[in-house]
């Protein structure tokens, strides 16, 4: 699990359903806001949303939510006909969190769960939303298009595998809920900091047992604790609907996720920062020792992030990007050894002596991997 | 068997030049930076308001003896000891004859003490443990002396954790700092064994107004916004323990250390923009993002064109400072270190030897660490792999030693 929300990926939608998600930092090269994004203040009280009748005008709005000392109001949601559009959570007492939202003319429910007398309201834009600005040149939408279509392929992936997984586990089978653990997680581990940018999604869903309060430790690992450790799926039920609840939402969010070449590439190397920190420690997985499969799959979402990057990156930088090519094959290369099947040996079958040669293979790519942001970005 | 310092006065029983072992009258918070030796002697224990140093040796024990009066005579001699060396003398009178092994190991032989403090601690295992009131002394257990929670994120090596007693040498020479900690610990032989120790080789707060900003490994500046020790009044509010008590406690105060390993490799290559907005500062010269120079204001309220606020939400200064924190602050006054290089990925073994001195760690330290633990962005780069907690006795007075009101 990434930590704390990232910089990564501001997200905004394109064309005509018009989500528009951004994470709580302005990412170094922002890709949306501009000239003509309105900022709408919206403050949670004990009552709930205030105002609780908004009048906007359509386009463009950087909602700004302040809780103002309300202890159970700390969600804020724009809905329209029952799907929610925009929201921002876990805003504390005394927090406030920001999120952007291209806003279509219209009437929509908001909602401030937990609230009083306003725990729900309305927000009214009028006039015409701006379209969203296109990007320059071809490369640059080539390469967002494939990545797109990738990060949406593995959410497809994702809720299908873990449809399995959770399966085995309200079925109280054991045996399949450990085989397919690991299958499960693959896509999940891919898109990783995608996920990160939308708040308390990424703990929900990959939370370790120390990251958390106890009481509010739920996603992968806490189920894998149950087959590993604990050897039983007593109580787990409402941890795997959950789970696949949690992995449905990421579905849907990706498909707002407006991206950028900068934020494409600071992903891949925040793929391999958490390939740094976690996996070749043994600590993500540490109850299944799976945490070479969750390698494999961090670095080939770095690689898939490379790959739609790379003619723009190219046209740049010709001799980066085969330097980051050949250093990918040589992480290939690296995890040959401890290929089993389809799959690979538990991580507690390799000593310093492997941890050292992968970690070292990754520092290798992940250096000339930072530079490519900038390098595409220009100037 | 305690090696043998002498008895009496522990000044003049040491053969230490006369003027060294006055007892200083000064208020410790009155010290600065100087020429001279830092005074040893006075109403709070010297190394928390005195301005940091270069270096750092801290080495936590375990007491291994079971009986009171040991721990009381150890305490007696490592505050007779430290006195010496802290005035630039050595550990112990001399030996009378060479058949005898020498009382100083003598790696400071002709060194200046460099500013040389040494301050001692005492853990909560001291008190109890498993249950057993090992020393008399359980019900002396300061109720703000807690056994600090689990910390989201925590990564306790537990052979780096806790400690029955601690000692902290600080001096700009790092030979001096070891010396200081090696000799104690010779004279702790058969009472105490060592149980983890730390070398810091560059400070990363300053305590006092005159000091110049260091840099930590992150190469940020760091401690701009510290509690000063040459404050009286905020040392007062927020350092010494006071009437609250319990009596043994008061001048004194809480330490608490952290070993927080820094991911060098994966900080390294993130780019200056999330560097910056990760701690919330320019890395150049230490401005607050939003302003000019180091020392301005952090401006937590303010908005950028693009409405979002210019120090980040899960910004390290925005969620350390004490303004969002109800007013908390603590005198930080840790240390760089490294390690070598981590066995399992190759990697450097690097970080911030993070300590703090605090009148009550139950609401200073503790709600800080939860807030920064949950939410700040720093955490993608670092580890919390280490963890102490001791109670910092008040200083003593010639004729006295450190914790002698402890074992009354």
């Amino acid at each position: 699990m990434m930590r704390a929300p990232d910089r990564a990926v501001a997200l905004a939608g394109a064309l005509s359903a018009v989500l528009v998600l951004t994470a709580c930092r302005a990412s170094g090269s922002s890709g949306s806001s501009g000239a003509g994004v309105k900022t709408v203040a919206v403050s949670l009280t004990d009552a709930g949303c205030s105002p609780a009748a908004l009048q906007i005008a359509a386009g463009p709005t950087t909602f700004v939510v302040t809780n103002q000392g309300a202890d159970a109001v700390t969600e804020f949601e724009i809905v329209k006909d029952g799907t929610i559009v925009g929201e921002v959570e876990n805003v504390a007492a005394g927090l406030e969190r920001s999120f952007s939202l291209n806003v279509d003319a219209g009437t929509y429910e908001t909602r401030c769960p937990g609230g009083t007398d306003a725990a729900t309201g309305t927000l009214t834009a009028t006039g015409a939303a701006a379209s969203s600005t296109g990007a320059a040149s071809a490369s640059v939408d080539a390469a967002v298009v494939a990545y797109r279509t990738y990060i949406e392929t593995k959410t497809d992936q994702l809720v299908a595998r873990t449809r399995v997984f959770t399966a085995a586990v309200l079925a109280g089978d054991q045996e399949r809920a450990r085989s397919t653990f690991a299958w499960a997680r693959e896509p999940y581990e891919a898109i990783e900091p995608v996920a990160e940018a939308f708040g308390d999604l990424d703990p929900e869903i990959d939370a370790r047992a120390n990251d958390v309060p106890a009481n509010t430790w739920t996603g992968f690992h806490r189920l894998e604790k149950a087959l590993w450790v604990d050897r039983s799926l007593a109580g787990m039920a409402p941890v795997a609907t959950k789970l696949r609840a949690d992995v449905a939402k990421l579905h849907a969010l990706v498909r707002t996720v407006e991206l950028d070449p900068a934020q494409i590439a600071n992903g891949a190397t925040e793929l391999l920062g958490e390939v740094s920190k976690s996996k070749i420690t043994g600590e993500e997985d540490r109850y299944s020792h799976t945490d070479l499969w969750d390698f494999r799959s961090n670095v080939d979402g770095a690689q898939a992030a490379f790959v739609a990057l790379r003619p723009l990156l190219a046209e740049r930088d010709p001799a980066l990007a085969a330097l980051i090519a050949a250093r990918f094959g040589a992480v290939d290369r690296a995890l040959d050894p401890y290929r089993r099947g389809s799959g690979f040996v538990p991580y507690t079958d390799l000593d310093d002596n492997d941890t050292r040669t992968l970690s070292s293979t990754i520092d290798a790519l992940a250096e000339p991997l930072s530079k490519v942001a900038g390098t595409v970005v220009g100037a | 068997m305690l090696a043998a310092i002498g008895a009496g006065a522990a000044g003049t029983a040491l053969g230490v030049a006369a003027g060294a072992a006055v007892a200083s009258e000064r208020n410790e918070a009155d010290v600065q930076r100087q020429d001279g030796p830092v005074p040893f002697w006075g109403g709070h224990q010297a190394g928390i308001a005195t301005a940091a140093q270069d270096r750092l040796h801290l080495a936590t024990f375990d007491v291994v003896s079971e009986r009171r009066a040991d721990v009381r005579e150890l305490l007696r001699a490592w505050t007779a000891a430290a006195a010496s060396m802290t005035q630039g003398g050595p550990a112990g009178a001399p030996a009378p004859n060479a058949l005898l092994p020498p009382t100083d190991t003598g790696e400071a032989t002709g060194l200046a003490p460099g500013n040389l403090t040494v301050t001692f601690g005492v853990g909560p295992s001291l008190f109890a443990h498993d249950g057993q009131d090992r020393f008399g002394i359980a019900a002396r257990r300061p109720p703000a002396l807690i056994d600090l929670p689990a910390f989201a994120g925590d990564e306790l090596d537990p052979t780096r954790t806790g400690g029955d007693v601690v000692v902290q040498a600080c001096s700009d020479d790092p030979q001096v700092a070891f010396h200081a900690v090696r000799n104690l610990g010779r004279i702790g032989r058969g009472v105490v064994v060592p149980r983890w120790s730390q070398m810091g080789f560059g400070r990363t707060s300053s305590t006092t107004r005159a000091q110049v900003t260091p840099r930590n490994l992150m190469g940020f500046k760091d401690g701009t916004n510290n509690l000063r020790g040459d404050d009286p009044g905020a040392m007062d509010t927020n350092v010494w323990v006071g009437a609250e008590g319990p009596a043994w406690m008061r001048g004194g105060s809480y330490m608490v250390t952290r070993r927080i390993r820094i991911l060098v490799e994966v900080w390294d290559r993130a780019n200056l923009d999330d560097q910056q907005q990760t701690i919330g500062r320019e890395k150049d010269n230490g401005a607050p993002l939003g302003r000019q120079a180091e020392f301005d204001a952090v401006p937590l309220g303010e908005r950028g064109s693009d409405g979002k606020p210019v120090v980040p939400v899960d910004a390290h200064i925005r969620l350390a400072a004490p303004s969002t924190n109800d007013g908390v602050s603590i005198l930080r006054r840790g240390y760089s270190f490294t390690d070598g290089i981590d066995p399992v990925t190759g990697q450097l073994d690097a970080g911030l030897f993070f300590i703090c001195f605090q009148r009550d760690p139950r609401t200073q330290f503790v709600p800080l660490q939860h807030r920064l633990a949950s939410s700040d962005a720093l955490n993608e780069y670092i580890k919390h792999v280490g963890s102490g907690i001791f109670a910092v006795p008040p200083g003593a007075q010639p004729g006295g030693f450190v914790g002698e009101s402890l074992f009354d």
